[in-house]
């Protein structure tokens, strides 16, 4: 047994509301520079939509992630030769307009335009070439747009495209993404120069930018598109978990901000030696695979090995106390992000049931029976949510759902005052103990509650590392990339 | 004079600049050290531009290579005049192939987006790559048989460099066109720790052998004391 420590985010897809501020906090401090100003470390895209960037989820397109070839696990595009003799070009890398041009507006020419008969107005100018351009797409384009024939029909989860026509039948929630730091990353895998590293301690995958050349292999190779190209400093980079944060205990600043409260950051128990065997299961079993390899923190076995393993016993502690451990695990209502793209995510969504009811009609006949609809009526179809979250299989999206649901009609009875029907509860495997949990997880869980993170205890190492970097400015880039001369 | 500029002076001067301000770069700061592929912004013409140069460089220099460390096997090889029309038909193609794609990297330079990423030392690689490509396949047209040539001429002379003894009486007697070669061939190699030329020092030896997964543990590092 190999234990090693993960730290996770998990989502509440019921409560994002789509107010981008996580967005916005991430890109005021990381990604507010020359070359990254297409990046969106975190971003927020509606489902049904195209994402970020356009149709991201296609690998049919973009060859990104691991395929399972008979009982190995291998990166979709490129084997290790084939990737030096694509070098010189890369045939499935996504270019700028997949994400959009970033643009500015020509303000001075409010002040400095002549006397005429016309107000002045600031003409859209390219961030990149300073030229006038003609915006067509930008962040958010098809934000709300769940029903556009543009881009929501083709979202690739949607079995049916018709259904985004058909005006009853019409869905949409909001997805909030940021770098799963995957315990198979296909980015890491894809790096010919070996730039690309999981930290051992806490699992955050970082772009060396001392080492990085930008080959990009590894842009192509993610196939969440978390990893851009920035094409001023010639250097990948990508989502870092806040680390200079959560090495301090503080949570990452999307988390932080989030406005809806549905972000939860904790820690997480792992089995490296059974990884491999996880990743080479059938489609279906994905889901479950991965539930497996997470180790139970109180367990006194996993936490020796765990001790051996050289992780401290405030990460133990925190295990414990990690919202992570219980939305993924213990009640097991958080999912993983597409996990047959084989890279094993390491952030969950706990898939969301609003709007509850697809029509009125239907409102009626549930009313019947405790004002909670059935899974067949649920306004976002199930299938569409088994293709994000768990590789087709719909059972393991049901029995979330149910769990939801369940814990909905219990406590709708209970603050009634009525006598709230622990039959339910038990049909979705649930008590009333975890009820209990679950709602408050849900719910009123303080900040310290919701963010359980441990610090990474910089200071027993015997160099503090931070001494290099001082007198640096921000991100690593300490002087101005020339390009040359 | 020319020529002793040329094959005496500019060849140390730039090997010099190469092996003394090479690692003093990739020592004092590596975060300017990069392909800094324009794939990203503009992919249609660099489609033809990078694959075919690319290829035929790698190829051609390869060829050159071979030649100077080992010239007595190839000139038994290219005694046979089949062999010698063959290799030579096959590097006129790989010349022209590198000819037409830096043409194409030159040319796409100019256009919108890719113009605002392009430094003076891009500029400057990229006509010096062109010139070379050039000066390469009008040789491989006029002045014929190079490969034979070459053996007598530049290898010796090329041995003199390395030997503090440069011998440019073999080389000397050449056409102009050779001597522009050779000198856009040091030039090239002056200008490589100042361009993002660098790039091509690159030996994926780690990639090759190493697991998919990396890991760095803070920690561990630390404890070690590395």
């Amino acid at each position: 047994m190999d234990v090693r420590a993960q730290l996770v985010m998990v989502f509440n897809l019921d409560k994002c509301l789509g107010c981008h501020t996580c967005s916005i906090a991430c890109k005021n401090i990381w990604s507010d520079r020359r070359g990254a100003e297409y990046m969106w470390w975190n971003n927020v895209e509606t489902k049904p939509g195209a994402g970020y960037p356009k149709f991201w989820e296609d690998q049919r397109k973009y060859k990104g992630g691991w395929v399972l070839k008979g009982n190995y696990v291998k990166l979709r595009a490129f084997g290790k030769f084939s990737t030096l003799l694509n070098i010189f070009y890369q045939p499935y890398m996504p270019k700028l307009e997949d994400y959009y041009h970033p643009w500015t507006y020509d303000y001075a020419n409010l002040y400095n335009a002549p006397e005429a008969d016309d107000q002045p107005v600031a003409e859209p100018v390219s961030l990149i070439s300073g030229e006038k351009i003609d915006i067509e797409f930008g962040p958010n384009w098809d934000d709300d747009l769940s029903g556009s024939p543009l881009y929501a029909e083709n979202d690739v989860n949607l079995d049916e495209r018709r259904i985004i026509s058909s005006f009853g039948k019409l869905f949409m929630f909001y997805l909030p993404r940021i770098c799963n730091h995957c315990l198979n990353p296909a980015c890491v895998a894809a790096c010919p120069q070996r730039a690309i590293y999981k930290r051992g301690e806490d699992g955050i995958v970082l772009v060396d930018q001392n080492t990085c050349r930008g080959w990009r292999f590894c842009v192509s190779a993610c196939p969440y598109k978390k990893v851009y190209y920035n094409w001023n400093t010639g250097k990948s980079e990508k989502c870092i978990f806040c680390y200079p944060r959560t090495e301090t205990a503080q949570a990452n600043a999307c988390a932080h901000s989030c406005v809806g409260r549905i972000r939860y950051v904790g820690v997480i128990l792992y089995d490296a030696d059974r990884l491999d065997v996880a990743l080479k299961v059938r489609d279906e079993e994905l889901v479950e695979a991965q539930r497996r390899i997470i180790l139970d923190p109180k367990d006194e076995m996993i936490r020796r090995a765990a001790k051996e393993n050289g992780v401290p016993d405030s990460w133990l502690d925190a295990a414990i106390k990690s919202p992570a451990y219980a939305l993924i695990r213990e009640f097991e209502v958080a999912l993983p992000l597409h996990p047959e793209f084989r890279t094993m995510p390491m952030t969950f969504y706990v898939p969301p049931l609003s709007p509850v009811l697809a029509t009125q009609r239907i409102a009626y006949d549930v009313e019947d029976h405790e004002a909670i609809p059935d899974m067949e009526h649920l306004r976002v179809p199930v299938r569409y949510l088994s293709k994000l979250f768990s590789a087709g299989n719909e059972d393991v999206v049901v029995d979330a759902l149910q769990k939801l649901i369940a814990l909905r009609a219990y406590m709708r009875a209970k603050n009634l005052g009525e006598s709230p029907d622990e039959q339910i509860l038990r049909k979705a495997s649930l008590d009333t103990g975890a009820t209990e949990r679950l709602y408050r997880l849900f719910t009123v869980a303080s900040y310290h509650e919701r963010y359980t993170i441990p610090s990474l205890h910089r200071e027993y190492l015997d160099v503090a590392p931070s001494d290099e970097r001082r007198g640096g400015r921000g991100f690593g880039i300490i002087a101005k990339p020339r390009g040359g001369l | 004079m020319l020529d002793v500029l040329i094959f005496a002076v500019l060849p140390y001067f730039a090997i010099a600049l190469a092996i003394f301000v090479t690692p003093y770069r990739y020592f004092s700061n590596r975060l300017d050290w990069s392909t800094f592929s324009t794939q990203f912004l503009e992919r249609r013409s660099l489609y033809w531009g990078s694959i075919p140069w690319h290829y035929g460089v790698v190829l051609i220099l390869a060829g050159h290579i071979i030649g100077f460390l080992f010239p007595s096997t190839i000139q038994s090889l290219l005694s046979d005049l089949s062999a010698l029309i063959a290799l030579e038909s096959i590097a006129l193609g790989l010349g022209l192939m590198t000819l037409f794609g830096s043409i194409i990297l030159l040319v796409r330079r100019f256009s919108g987006v890719v113009r605002a990423v392009t430094s003076y030392a891009d500029w400057v690689l990229l006509l010096l790559i062109l010139l070379q490509a050039a000066t390469g396949v009008y040789m491989g047209l006029f002045v014929r048989w190079g490969m034979e040539w070459y053996l007598h001429t530049a290898v010796p002379w090329l041995y003199s460099l390395l030997t503090l003894n440069p011998q440019i009486g073999f080389v000397s007697g050449l056409p102009l066109v050779f001597k522009l070669h050779v000198a856009g061939a040091f030039l090239i190699l002056a200008v490589l720790p100042f361009t993002k030329l660098v790039h091509f020092l690159f030996l994926p030896l780690d990639y090759l052998k190493d697991p998919p997964i990396l890991y760095r543990w803070v920690r561990r590092e630390k404890q070690l004391g590395k």
